[in-house]
Parts: structure tokens; sequence; C-alpha cells
């Protein structure tokens, strides 16, 4: 267990009861504060929902997108927060497979993460349809008409591959929480004891609990471990399946996994710093932690840095010229602007985390990963919107700018993924407890 | 079907005589002759229900006509005078339930069957809902309702003998004898007038031949033609009938491809299909005219060049050299080529090069044509076009004289719209200010209306009843198509009307029906001798359209006048420095398709522009003031000044600038209303001496850079294809080696299963022939007219959500001399073999039919829009918003195309109705469709018959035959689309640069900083 690297000495360890307090504390004593960041994101929600309504009475017209460009922000959207969502398997299950016992404090967090950025996400191939209302033609369901989805299009296999994925992150989340539903239950009474009881599914934490429990989540660490992989690797042939040049390219399925776990890493140090701080978890979540996420943003950017430059390498090796037109106008033509953040934000900025004063410095760190989020936004914009601005008929070419609807539901989308995570650091513990307890007890007993 | 058929006689006319004519139709088939009916269904058409119950009736007869089944439709035959162009077109209305749907060309025609864009659009002229509704009356600044019986009473009263002038459009045929009747009864002037009149070039043939009028151009017989700027293929005296002579002259399939020359300061959508383009200094087209004629004079020898060398004697090619910018050596081998050429042909300028000199320029180019040899031959003085007597703008200078001097109380003005048409330094709109009594029977609340006091709206042209002379001799019917949509009324009747107010009409005839009535039945009984009976004729007739009235008297080839023939050529100096010249783009002709929408998103063959005026400039003239395309300009000449976008283009002299005629105006719709400038303020009034011609060229004029982004929608992204085999262009030895030759395509022979079921005996294709097409855009409009196409309107265009299926793309490709060609490719859907829009959409709507067909489901469309990025070819077009037709406009939508609405995505469809009504057709008869069966709306009305539409698979047919020819390639071939268009790569006779397919338009593309990639190009909020 690579525990002992902790930087903490055995007599600051918090005890197994300290444990359960500090960490379900948050649920007992919600504070102003919460609830006006609460009525902020509501706000946001509200604005970004009237803007969708809006735009479901008026036309998908609403938004800039136009005859090159018909994907826009909705999509760069959608691909952003399903990257986001990467972190939170890759965190609880491959770190668990792998035994990397630093995942412990955040997984939950992370999962949590996984689960409303997917919910996030989902909203938006909804928003982005032309007639949102004809959106169960996509599911297979027995139609009269015996008309099946087009299972040779790849957004029928994004919806299955999104959909898999947010059910076993779902199951998976909730199995890891049953044991901290049961201590919850313990410390509550009244209502709540009831909810959290019935959550709990009469958890007793007897042996034979244990041994199931332990056996359940390995295999579903084992299920869940190759969906880090294919969703974002389906959702890479959205683009990669186009003819469309920028997009026709097989190097997109690792490029986007590793992007989303770029982005998924960055989005929960995002999430945990301030976390850590509003809810005093220090003790818990500790620089030890945030050096190792730190250490996987600077692999994982390096790999997407390499990805951008192989990018523009194929195009110049396969000497395509419409590839090569296209890729030279990426970085010089009128969206120049974009690129040039996308590769500032996700490949200079994260150099600076070779460095261990970055990593160990909260606040530094906190920018760098507040600069890979804007990046790896850019990066999905970069890739869709110039890709399709430039295509094979020259005069087809054109420019497309995001309008005030976009933006209004870009800003909703992020109230709406903070709304809900609010409401689970608020009702649910952020840490698992009972993984924490377990490596508590591990510490006393052992020591350094 | 009336395809395929360019058989023509001299004049272009095919038709039954007056004389020979009764009941027999002519080359008439069976078909056609059900097909388009006579007076029996028009008459039932007008005897239905009134006018208010137009829109809410499915079927809109209370008793329904026996030969009219409901949901079929029939054509009538019937002329466009002024909705379609400058010249009188014959036409096939579509009409289904009794609403008319779309216009097609009459055959029988000089136009061949087939019309021009602004044609196309008079459906939106008939449907316009501003169109003034019923009688007005002002009240205060606002007009009030009246009724019929009170108008008329008004005008007639308003009527003062000797001080009441009737305004009207030139006339020709029976109302050219009306209007003179009508007026001398009442004692009023008559005057004809139009805004971009051709009293220059008919003054100089009267000057040159004794015979004035317009000559006929067989430009189809030419094999080598020299144009002095006229758009002839564009705008200009006949253009559908031009479009369709050129592509005869043209067609390298027959062993000839007639090189084109332009000389003039700019290149119209006709110079842009030029081979060559002399850039002369604006103003010196006469002196180069005169140099050439001098010269081929003295080459020729004969009886040309002892009338001409004389005189013409001063005016060498090196004299001429020095004042218009060409090099004589230019002019000398261009000389060369039209002595050593067989039929050559020399046309004039249009308004764009008309100036003060106008008489002597065309006189110039009369004489060069005289010195070619080609008076007689190729160029038949007075055969041409009839366009009735038009007052001068020197005339109508005149009339505002009397107007402000207070000798006239009364103007009616029925179908001129002189306040907009005149420049405002003429002072027309001021002194129309002062006229008592101001009334209109125009059709539209145009600037003149609505400078009137009453208003007594007239019907639609294809409301109407009446006639044309279109040829020496030859006369066109116009009857109603349609009961008026509106309460307006026959403009003739009206007048009748009001000389019957208080009494009898002193006139024999009640109404104009029968007053037309009377004129022809007196002309066919002189002719057939009482042999015949009229009623038969009528109808048959009726259905033609036109027959010969009386044999033409023209002398084919008249002498040189001796007389007549002042040749001492007292041109001015052409002025100096910067100088502005107008033009009368295709779209908008004088400014009556300005309030039309399918015209304002037409995209300008010049600029691919749409819904607004713009300052063409050179780049060379723009790089000092540190201007893009898209920048505001201020253009000032000594008559006012105006402030519009500038377009760069390498296509005008550094010293001319050159603004499009018909924007800008200050009243007449929605569409037209406060959009872009009006050029005609800009011009100072100075007219020709000779012939009291308006200058539209030759202004001096300043420009100013505003130092702001103005919004000038460009709907083409680039100038250029990059060489990505999208606009062929093949060098003339090439292609002419190629002939007859054919294209070994194994992916074409080895049709698949990819492109169509192998148990299915169709698959639809197309073939489009670069060479024949010129660009104008008529293809785009019937596009817009079969098949519901919503425009979207300026903000929306600019946001790069056109709609149009078909779009037709301009690309610039490099010539060895630094020059340029262009080529014009018409792109729409592919339907793809292997299509890439198909298998992405996760619903099917996009599906491949068992015809080869790339349907697209609308119902089944979600929107997720996944087709339109991966169609490489950018043609699919997706329903941003519901586009709603204001009414009447619905009227116009035709029945058998599904109206489209948000969240959908659409493309062209190859006509699938068409296709589907020919099966059914074929299917009754149990036979498969025959070639040439289906034509596609685009096709159809092709002024140059440059898409070929048909089956695939069945290898006689004329496009399997027309794609396996030696310039066949496809669009963009590498990525295996395997689309069914197949394009013929253009032809040029310039010398093409190595593998430069263009770096011109690339340096426009930088020039402004990537935005002449932009839909938007022009406007700083777009980026």
């Amino acid at each position: 267990m690579a525990t002992a690297e902790i930087d903490v000495p055995v007599e600051a360890l918090p005890t197994l009861e300290q444990a359960n307090d500090d960490i379900s504390r948050p649920i007992y004593s919600p504070s102003w504060r919460y609830y006006l960041l609460l009525a902020i994101c509501g706000l946001g929600i509200l604005a970004g929902g009237a803007a969708w309504l809006n735009q479901i009475r008026n036309g998908i017209g609403m938004a800039g997108i136009n005859n090159p460009v018909s994907w826009g922000v909705y999509i760069v959207t959608f691909v952003f927060w399903v990257g986001i969502a990467h972190s939170g398997t890759l965190i609880s299950a491959v770190l668990y497979l792998v035994r990397s016992g630093w995942r412990t404090t955040i997984n939950r967090a992370a999962e949590a993460m996984t689960i409303f950025a997917v919910m996030t996400a989902g909203l938006f191939p909804l928003i982005h349809l032309g007639r949102v209302w004809y959106f169960y033609y996509l599911v297979p369901y027995p139609s009269t008409r015996l008309i099946w989805p087009n299972f040779r299009s790849p957004l029928v296999w994004d919806m299955f591959a999104i959909g898999t994925y947010f059910t076993i992150s779902l199951v998976f989340w909730y199995l890891g929480l049953i044991p901290d539903l049961a201590i919850l239950r313990d410390k509550f009474t009244g209502v709540k004891k009831k909810i959290y009881g019935t959550f709990a599914l009469g958890w007793q934490g007897s042996v034979k609990d244990w041994s199931h429990y332990r056996r359940l989540y390995l295999y579903l660490a084992g299920i869940a471990t190759p969906l880090v992989l294919s969703v974002h690797s389906v959702v890479s042939w959205d683009f990669a399946m186009g003819i469309v040049p920028g997009w026709h390219s097989t190097i997109f399925a690792p490029y986007f996994v590793a992007g989303a776990i770029f982005s998924g890493i960055a989005m929960v140090i995002t999430i945990m710093i301030p976390l850590r701080w509003a809810f005093g978890l220090e003790k818990y979540i500790t620089k030890y932690h945030f050096d190792n996420m730190s250490k996987l943003l600077l692999f994982t950017s390096l790999i997407v840095g390499y990805a951008y430059a192989l990018e523009f390498f194929l195009a110049w090796w396969v000497n395509d010229p419409v590839e090569k037109e296209s890729f030279a106008w990426r970085a010089t033509g009128y969206y120049a602007l974009p690129f040039w953040i996308m590769v500032f934000c996700n490949v200079v900025v994260p150099m600076s985390l070779w460095f261990k004063r970055t990593r160990n410095n909260l606040a530094a760190l906190f920018a760098v990963t507040i600069f890979v989020n804007i990046g790896m936004w850019y990066e999905r914009f970069v890739i869709i919107v110039t890709s399709l601005a430039h295509e094979f008929e020259p005069g087809g070419w054109g420019i497309y700018v995001p309008t005030t609807t976009e933006i209004l539901i870009l800003i909703g989308s992020f109230a709406w993924f903070f709304f809900w995570f609010l409401l689970f650091s608020r009702t649910l513990p952020v840490i698992s407890i009972a993984e924490v307890k377990e490596h508590l007890a591990h510490e006393h007993e052992h020591g350094h | 079907m009336n395809n395929g058929d360019t058989h023509r006689n001299g004049n272009g006319v095919s038709l039954p005589t007056v004389n020979g004519g009764t009941g027999s139709p002519g080359d008439t088939s069976r078909r056609d002759f059900l097909k388009v009916l006579g007076v029996a269904g028009a008459g039932a058409a007008a005897a239905s229900c009134g006018p208010p119950d137009m829109g809410d009736k499915l079927i809109p007869y209370l008793v329904p006509p026996e030969d009219i089944v409901p949901g079929t439709n029939v054509s009538y035959a019937t002329i466009l005078t002024e909705a379609g162009g400058p010249e009188p077109l014959g036409i096939h209305a579509t009409v289904r339930d009794g609403r008319v749907i779309k216009l097609e060309g009459n055959p029988r025609f000089p136009n061949g069957g087939r019309l021009s864009a602004l044609a196309q659009s008079a459906l939106q002229d008939l449907y316009d809902p501003d169109r003034i509704q019923g009688p007005r009356i002002r009240d205060g600044s606002e007009f009030t309702e009246t009724d019929w019986d009170a108008a008329i009473a008004a005008l007639a009263g308003a009527i003062s003998p000797g001080r009441t002038v009737l305004l009207t459009s030139p006339r020709t045929g029976s109302a050219a004898e009306f209007y003179s009747a009508w007026a001398e009864e009442v004692g009023a002037e008559w005057i004809a007038w139009e805004p971009l009149g051709y009293e220059a070039l008919s003054a100089a043939h009267e000057i040159a031949f004794g015979v004035p009028g317009m000559p006929q151009y067989e430009i189809n017989q030419a094999d080598r033609i020299v144009s002095f700027g006229a758009d002839f293929l564009g705008s200009w005296l006949s253009p559908v009938e031009f479009a369709a002579r050129y592509n005869e002259a043209r067609r390298i399939e027959s062993g000839r491809h007639a090189k084109f020359t332009v000389v003039g300061p700019r290149l119209s959508l006709t110079g842009l299909n030029a081979d060559e383009w002399i850039a002369a200094r604006p103003g010196t087209e006469a002196a180069i005219a005169l140099a050439l004629a001098g010269a081929v004079a003295r080459v020729r020898g004969g009886a040309a060049a002892n009338r001409l060398t004389g005189p013409l004697a001063r005016f060498t090619p090196e004299a001429v050299a020095e004042t218009s910018g060409i090099a004589a050596e230019r002019i000398v081998r261009l000389a060369d080529d039209l002595a050593a050429a067989e039929r050559p042909i020399v046309l004039p300028p249009d308004v764009s090069g008309q100036n003060a000199a106008a008489t002597e320029t065309h006189l110039a180019v009369a004489l060069l044509n005289f010195a070619c040899g080609a008076i007689g031959t190729t160029v038949r003085p007075g055969e041409g076009p009839v366009r009735g007597e038009s007052a001068s703008a020197a005339q109508m200078r005149a009339l505002v004289g009397r107007m402000e001097a207070g000798a006239i109380d009364t103007i009616v003005v029925a179908g001129a719209n002189p306040v907009y048409g005149l420049p405002k330094a003429m002072g027309f709109s001021a002194a129309f200010a002062g006229i008592e009594n101001r009334i209109s029977l125009n059709c539209h609340m145009d600037e003149t209306a609505a400078a009137c006091d009453l208003l007594l709206p007239s019907n639609h042209e294809l409301e109407s009843w009446g006639d044309a002379e279109i040829r020496p001799g030859i006369w066109a019917v116009a009857q109603p198509v349609m009961q008026p949509v509106f309460d307006t009324r026959q403009r003739e009747d009206v007048l009748l009307a009001a000389t019957a107010v208080g009494g009898d009409t002193p006139f024999e005839s009640p109404d104009w029906k029968s007053w037309l009535e009377t004129s022809w039945r007196a002309s066919f009984e002189e002719a057939s001798e009482g042999q015949a009976n009229f009623d038969d004729f009528w109808f048959v007739m009726l259905q033609a359209g036109a027959v010969r009235r009386a044999q033409s008297e023209v002398d084919p080839n008249p002498p040189l006048s001796a007389a007549g023939a002042d040749l001492s050529f007292r041109l001015p100096e052409p002025a100096e420095g910067l100088t502005l010249t107008t033009y009368a783009p295709a779209q908008f002709y004088d400014g009556r398709g300005a309030n039309r929408s399918w015209m304002q998103e037409l995209p300008d063959a010049v600029t691919k522009a749409v819904w607004n005026s713009w300052v063409e400039i050179h780049p060379e003239t723009a790089a000092p003031l540190g201007l893009e395309t898209g920048d505001l300009v201020e253009v000032r000449t000594s008559a006012g000044s105006v402030t519009a976008a500038a377009f760069l283009y390498e296509g005008i002299r550094p010293d001319t600038i050159a603004i499009p005629i018909g924007q800008g105006h200050t009243e007449f719709g929605r569409s037209a209303k406060s959009r872009g400038v009006n050029a005609l303020d800009l011009l100072d009034g100075a007219v020709d001496p000779q012939s009291g011609a308006l200058a539209f060229s030759g202004v001096p004029a300043e420009l100013t850079a505003v130092g702001e982004r103005g919004r000038l929608v460009i709907l083409q992204g680039n100038d250029t294809d990059l060489d990505r085999e999208i606009g062929e262009l093949l060098p003339i030895d090439d292609a002419l080696e190629a002939i007859g030759g054919h294209r070994v395509d194994l992916r074409q022979i080895l049709e698949t299963a990819w492109d169509s079921d192998p148990k299915s005996p169709y698959r639809w294709g197309m073939a489009i022939d670069l060479n024949a097409c010129t660009g104008c855009g008529a293809c785009v409009t019937a596009c817009y007219a079969e098949n519901n196409i919503p425009t979207v309107g300026e903000d929306l265009c600019h946001q790069g959500r056109e709609m149009s299926w078909m779009q037709i793309m301009r690309y610039f490709e490099e010539t060895e001399d630094g020059g340029f060609q262009t080529v014009r490719v018409p792109v729409l859907c592919q339907h793809c073999g292997d299509a890439p829009c198909e298998p992405v959409c996760p619903v099917y709507a996009a599906y491949h039919n068992p015809e080869g067909l790339n349907a697209q489901v609308y119902n089944r469309c979600v929107g997720t829009r996944y087709c339109a990025n991966n169609c490489p070819y950018k043609v699919r077009r997706f329903n941003w918003f519901t586009y709603e037709q204001p009414y009447p406009m619905n009227l116009q939508l035709n029945p058998d195309v599904t109206v489209r609405q948000t969240g959908v995505m659409e493309k062209c469809t190859f006509c699938v109705q068409r296709i589907n009504r020919a099966k059914l057709d074929a299917k009754d008869q149990g036979r498969h469709v025959q070639d040439g069966e289906i034509q596609t709306a685009c096709m159809q009305t092709c002024p140059t018959q440059a898409i070929v539409f048909g089956n695939l698979k069945d290898p006689e047919s004329a496009v399997s035959r027309v794609a396996k020819g030696a310039r066949a390639y496809r669009m963009l071939d590498e990525l295996n689309t395997r689309p069914a268009i197949t394009y013929l790569a253009g032809v040029s006779h310039a010398a093409l640069a190595e593998g430069g397919h263009g770096s011109h338009g690339d340096e426009q593309h930088d020039e402004t900083g990537g935005s002449a990639d932009d839909h938007g190009s022009a406007d700083e909020a777009g980026h």
C-alpha cells in the first residue's frame, strides 16, 4: 500500500469515530452559502431551460449553427461532458483493480461527478435535435411501422455506449454507497433514517455482507473498466466515421480517450480543491492525492499534445490536399484563436506540472485545471467546428458563431451539473467513509 | 414533352399562321394539345367564385369545368411582357385547381421553352402580398379603400383634354393601338417609356442602314463572337433566346466553338463566360470598334472597304491604343480574327456602356458588323424583337419641363415607374408631386403609385388579356391563367370604363377582351378571306400562344445607307480619373425584380452576393484606400452620393467602379423597400444628343472609404475550387481532340447494388455541361418555384441558412497571361450511389431508394444534421425555422411537394414528384418511362440546355450517352461516392495556367483575412 507516503504522522490521523463525523458533518449543517450556491445554480438552470424552451418553440435556428457547420456548441459541450464523465470510472474501477490505494478519498466524488456529467451530456443530443419531440425515433422500440434505428449510424452506437456507461456507473456508485448509507441510517432518526435505511438495503456490516459486497464490487469494477475505453472511443467515432477532413482519422479513439481522462481528472481536481476546503476534509484529501492526480494530468496532457502534433503530421504525411488545407486553416484561419487557446491550455500550461512545487501548490494546481477545462472545451470546438467549416467543396465553406441561446444553454449545463453535485454533497458522504475507515484502521494498526 | 427541340427558323419562332393556320395546331402533338388548354379553361376559371375566397377554397370552382380534373395540372399558353425581363416571353403557365403554380417556357417562342430566373419569379410578382389589393384613394399620408365605380368616376373626372398624360411602358400589338386610340379620344397624350431603353441601338441602325428597330442577332450562326459589353446572356434585349443561340455557337460536340471576346471596362454575367477580355477604358468602345472596322475593311476589301476606309482612316489602332489603354497589336489581332472569321458577330454595349455618345458607339459597332460582313447574315437589321415606341430620357426631360411649367393637370400612370426609374437629377419626382391629379393604374405599390392620389390597381399580366408583337409580323396573345388574386381589374377595361362614365363609351368594343377579339377577327378575316371559322382559329391560337399575323417586310440585307450615314464621328474624350458605370443585373433588370424574394436571394452571377447593393472595385483601386470586400464606401458624383459595401473584383478596370441597378427602392414592398442603394441616383441625367438615351456610364465619380464594415452577404465560400475536381476547364484544343472520344470508367459501367436495386429498371441520373452553363441562375429559381423552397432573408443568409437546393458556384481559374477564366458549376445533390449521408442517419430519414435516388423522408427526420456534415458537396439544407409564406404567396406552393417544417433536413430530390407522375403515366399505359419524358424543373428551364436528366440504366438514354463523353468527370470522384451526376468540363480558348487553378481567388481570400470564405464575409458582427 502506497499510503506509506502520506505525509501525516500517525497521531494526527483521525479516529474512526472522527472520520464518521468529519465526513458526514456537511449532511447535518448546510450553511447559507450552500443555499446561495444552490440558488445560483437554480437560476442558471432556469436560464438554460428557458433558452431551450424558446429554441423548441421557435426552431433550432435560435442556435448559430448553419449549413456547413451543422454541429456547434451543443455537440461540443456534449463531448466535453462525456469527457468529464471519464475520470469517475477510471478512478474507481481501474485504480481499484490495480490496487492504487490513493483513490479511496476521491472515488466517491469522482463517481458522482461521472454520473452528473453523463446526465448533463445526455441532455445535449436532445437539445441539439431539430425535432426533439420525435427523439424516440432513435430508440429501438416496437414501432407499428416496423422501423428500427439505423444501426449503421454512429449516433445510435453513441446512444448505446453512453446508456451502458451511465447504467454501470450508477450501479457501481450505488454499490459503493451502501455501507455509508447504513452509517447514515444509524446516525439519523425519523424520516431521514427511513430514507437512508431503505437505500441501505438492510446492510448490517456482517462478514457475510462484506464478503458479498467486495466480490460484487470487484466484478463491477471489471465490467466498468472496458467502458473507460469504449465510451469515448464510440463518441470519437461520431466523428471518425464521417468523411469530414479533420475527423476521418484512425487516431481518434485513443486521442479522445486520453483527452477524456485528461479533462475528467482536471475536473476532479477543480471540484476537490474547493470541496476539501469547504468541508474541512484536509485530513482525508491530502497533497498526496493531488500530487498523484497531477501526475496523471501531466501524463494525459502529453498524450493529448502528441495527438495534436500527430494530426498535423498525418495531414502532411498523407499529403491529401483537402486535409492539408483543412489543418493549415485550423491553425491560421478564422478559428486560429480557439486553436491556439486549445494548445496553450492543454499542452503548454500543464507542463508546469513537471514541477513538484506546482503540484503541491493547490492554488496553482487549481488554476492549471481551470485552464485544462477551458482548453478541453475548445479542443472539441476546434475539432468539430473548424473541420466542418472547411470541407471538400470550397464554395460551401462557411463560418459559425455561437448565439446567446447556445451560451445560455452552455451556462445552464454547468449550473445543472453543479446543482446535482451540490445536492449530492449535502445528502451523501463525499468520501467513502467505509473505505477511509478501512485505511485508517490499517494505519492505526501498522503505523509507518 | 417539349424538350430538346431547338429547331428554329430565322427569328426563332415556329408557329401556325393566321392565313393558313385554322384548325392546324402546327407541330403540336396530341399530348400538348390536351395539356395546353385554351380559352375554355381560362374562361371557366374566370367564371368561378370571387376574389376574397381565393385562400380558403381547396378547389375554387362553383361549377367545375368539364375539362379540368381536380388535382391535376393544366397549362395555359400566354406571354409575359412586363414581369419576365427585357423581352416578351412565351410561357406555359401550370395551373392547379385554379391557381398558377409554375411557369415554363413555350417552346414555340424565341425563348424556346426556356425561361430566365426573372421570368420564373413572375409568380412572386403575381402573388406579391404587397400588391395594391383594390381601388384606393389618398387620405392624408395614407390610402383608404374606395369602390371601383367611385374610383373610375374620379379617373374620368380628372382627365382634362390637352392637359393629360397617359404614361405606360412600351406597348406593341393591339395594346399600342388601344392606348393611342384612347388617348386620342380623351384628348390625352400617350407616352410610353422604359428605364433601360434601346433607343440608341435603334437610332444607330436607322442611321447606318435606314432600318430602325432592333436587329436580330443570330449568335448561333457565328464562328467568332465579340461583344462590347452587352450582357446578352443576362439582361440585354432577349437573354433567354441569346443564351440558347450562344450555346449553339459553342456546342463543342458539333465541332465548333466560337471564340468569345469581350471589350469593355467590366465583366458582367456574360463577360465571365468570355474566353478573352480586352479591358478597354470606359467610353472608348466606339473608337475601338471603329479601329477594328477600319482594319477589318482593309483586310477584307470590297464594298465595305470602299465605303469605310476613308472616313475611318483616323481611327488607326495606334491612335486608338492611346486613349483606350489597349495595345495596338491587340486591336490588330482582334481585327485579323474578325476578318478571318466566316460568320463573325459583334454585339454592342448595353446600358453599362451607354454614355453620352451612345448612338455613335452603336453606330461604330454597326459599322464593324458591316465591315465584317455580318450584316444580313449574323446580324439582321430590323428583324429583332419589336419593342414598341419608347420615350427617350431626353423626351422625359421635356415632359418634366412641361410638368414644371404647369402645362399638365393630370398624369395617369399605367405600368411605368418613372419616380424610381428616372435619375433624381432629372427632377421627375419633384415635378410629379406638383401635378394636380396623379392617378396610378399600376399593379404594384411602387414609388410612382405611392406618389399618386388615386390608385386603380390593374390585374397582373398573368390575370390579363392582351397581345404583343414580339417579332416583326409575329403576334403573341396573352390570356388570363387564373382569376385575379386581389380586387383588381384589367387596365384597359378601367380606361374604357372611364370613357363611359356619364354616357356611352365612344368605342365600339365595350371591354378590352372584345376589343382584342375584334382586332384579331379583322386581321383574320382579311387573311383567310372569310374561308375559315374565327372561333376555331382563336382557340388554336390561344393554345399555340402566337401566330404570324403579317409577313415581315424587312430587307434582310440592307446596304449601308449612303445618304443617312454620317461617318464623321465626333467622339468625346473619355472622362479622366475614376468613372462610375451602372448595369442591369439579370435578377432585377431595371428594378422590377426587387420585390421578389427569389430574386433577392438568387446569388448575383458575378459577386454571388444577395439581398443588397455593392460597389465593384478593382483590388488595385481598393488597396490605397485599405478596402476589403464588405467595407463601406461612399461613391459621390455630381448628382449625389450613395454608401454601399465594396466588392473587390478583378473583372473591372482599376479606373472604373460599377453599381448594379435595381435596388434602393423607397416603396414597392417588403423585399425591396429600403434595401441597398439606387444607382440611378448617381446619374447626372446627361443624355446622348442623337437618340436622347440616358448616359448610364462614364460618370466621373469619387470613391471614399467610410471606415466601417458593411454587410454584404456572399453565398459562395471561396472563389476557387483549389483544383479539387469540382469545376473543371479544358483548353479548347484538348476539347476538340476529345470530341467523339469515350472515357473508360469501369465504375460507371459496372452499376452496382449500391447505386440502385438491380431489379429496378431505372437509376436516375443527370449530366451537366459546364461548357453550356452561363451561370444565369434560371435553374435555381425554377427549383424554388417547383419545390416550395422558402427564402429566408438577408439575416439568415448571412448566418449561412439559405435553402436553395442548387447553387451555382462561380470558380476562377488563372490563365497564363495572369488573367482569369471562370467556370460556373451548378452544385446540387449528387444522388450518390454510395452516399455518405445515408449510413450516418440514425433514423433512416436519409435512405437510398431502389431507383438510385438519395431520398429524404421528412416525416422521419429528427434533425441530427449528421447527414449534412457528412455530405462532401454541402448540398443539404436544414430548416432552422418554419418558414411561413405570407398570403397569397402560399397559393403558389406546389401541392405535389411537401412543405417542410422546422427541424427537418431537405435537399434536391431530382424532382421526385415529376418522376412519380411520369411513372404513373407509364404504368397506366403499361410501359416503362421513356427517355426525355421526365424533365426536372432545372433542366426544363435551362436556356442553354446544360442539364440532361434520365435513366442511367438505359444505355441509349441521352444522359447515359452524355455521361460517357470525353469531357465527363464526377465531382470529388476520389471519395468514391459514385455520384449520379456527371459534369462535362467547361471549354475555354484561353491558355490556362498549368495546374494553377486559381491563385486568383486565393489572393482575394487571403487579402480579406480569411473572410472571403465567410458566408457573411463582410459583417463585423459575424466575426
